[in-house]
């Protein structure tokens, strides 16, 4: 999950590694204060997605927009992995907080209301990013990957 | 044939499956550990350096020099009054037990010297009673 999300937000495997061996090792410290399992899990969301804004931030890692992704060659399926493919690098050119709010919706399958908890943002910001960025990765498969169907 | 641009579930969907979970590499918890275990004891080590930190201010280190030395002094003060009291309730034992002694041989003695004269006295005769006394 911790690495996961890491992974996903910013799109580079060591860098990941290195932010959820972080959050692991901040877990150790902070472990007997947490009450229970579902406390755990909702106390390494929080962090995870802090210090990946965090990480972005001081790394300065380089962020490519929507525009700047490059066209694919021709229309591909959805359950091509390539297409699974293409969608992480369009998300990963989601602005910081809209990027992390899609990760947590769609990997960790939360809803906005836990989404807004975690984040410490009101749930109708949370469901206006969510939206936007649909908006957004929509509007870009159809620029730049056609006509892709299942 | 559904194009997942113009269904919001299909783009949904497509979303789920590529930000499916993915495992962490292969070593991550080892690395973990290897990282968590120099920190357990770094911390250890700091807390007992921040104990023996107070002694680093000159003032405090000095403080606690005096108080050891007044302790020792006092301590030492204390056991050698301990040493001497003891000495003297000691021989003042030794002094009763001599005096008790003869104490004992002097009664011993005198005891005696009655006893002597006791049975060298003769024994007193019995006296007549008067006639009037007996009107």
């Amino acid at each position: 999950m911790v690495f996961s999300i890491a992974h996903h937000f910013l799109t580079d495997a060591p860098s990941a590694e290195e932010l959820a061996q972080d959050v692991f090792l901040q877990l150790h410290a902070t472990l007997p204060t947490l009450k229970s399992e579902e406390h755990v899990k909702f106390w390494l969301r929080k962090v995870t997605a802090h210090r990946c804004i965090d990480y972005q931030r001081r790394r300065k890692l380089p962020q490519v927009s929507l525009d700047e992704a490059p066209e694919p060659m021709s229309p591909a399926q959805s359950s091509d992995p390539l297409v699974a493919r293409r969608l992480q690098q369009f998300v990963a050119s989601l602005p910081e907080k809209p990027r992390l709010i899609v990760i947590l919706r769609y990997q960790e399958d939360m809803l906005p209301e836990d989404i807004a908890t975690v984040l410490a943002m009101p749930v109708a910001t949370v469901k206006s990013y969510l939206q936007r960025s649909l908006a957004l990765l929509r509007e870009k498969v159809t620029r730049t990957m056609g006509e892709v169907t299942i | 044939m559904t194009e997942i641009n113009k269904n919001p579930n299909l783009l949904e969907d497509a979303l789920r499956n590529a930000l499916r979970r993915e495992d962490a590499p292969e070593g991550f918890a080892l690395r973990v550990l290897a990282r968590a275990l120099p920190q357990a004891s770094a911390a250890q080590e700091a807390q007992r350096a921040s104990w023996l930190s107070i002694f680093s201010q000159p003032l405090l280190r000095w403080s606690a020099v005096a108080a050891v030395t007044i302790c020792l002094v006092i301590g030492g003060i204390y056991y050698r009054n301990l040493q001497r009291q003891r000495a003297e309730g000691e021989a003042a034992k030794q002094q009763l037990m001599l005096a008790l002694r003869i104490a004992g041989s002097k009664l011993q003695l005198a005891k005696e010297k009655v006893n002597e004269i006791n049975t060298s006295r003769p024994e007193p005769q019995p006296q007549n009673r008067s006639p009037r006394s007996r009107s």
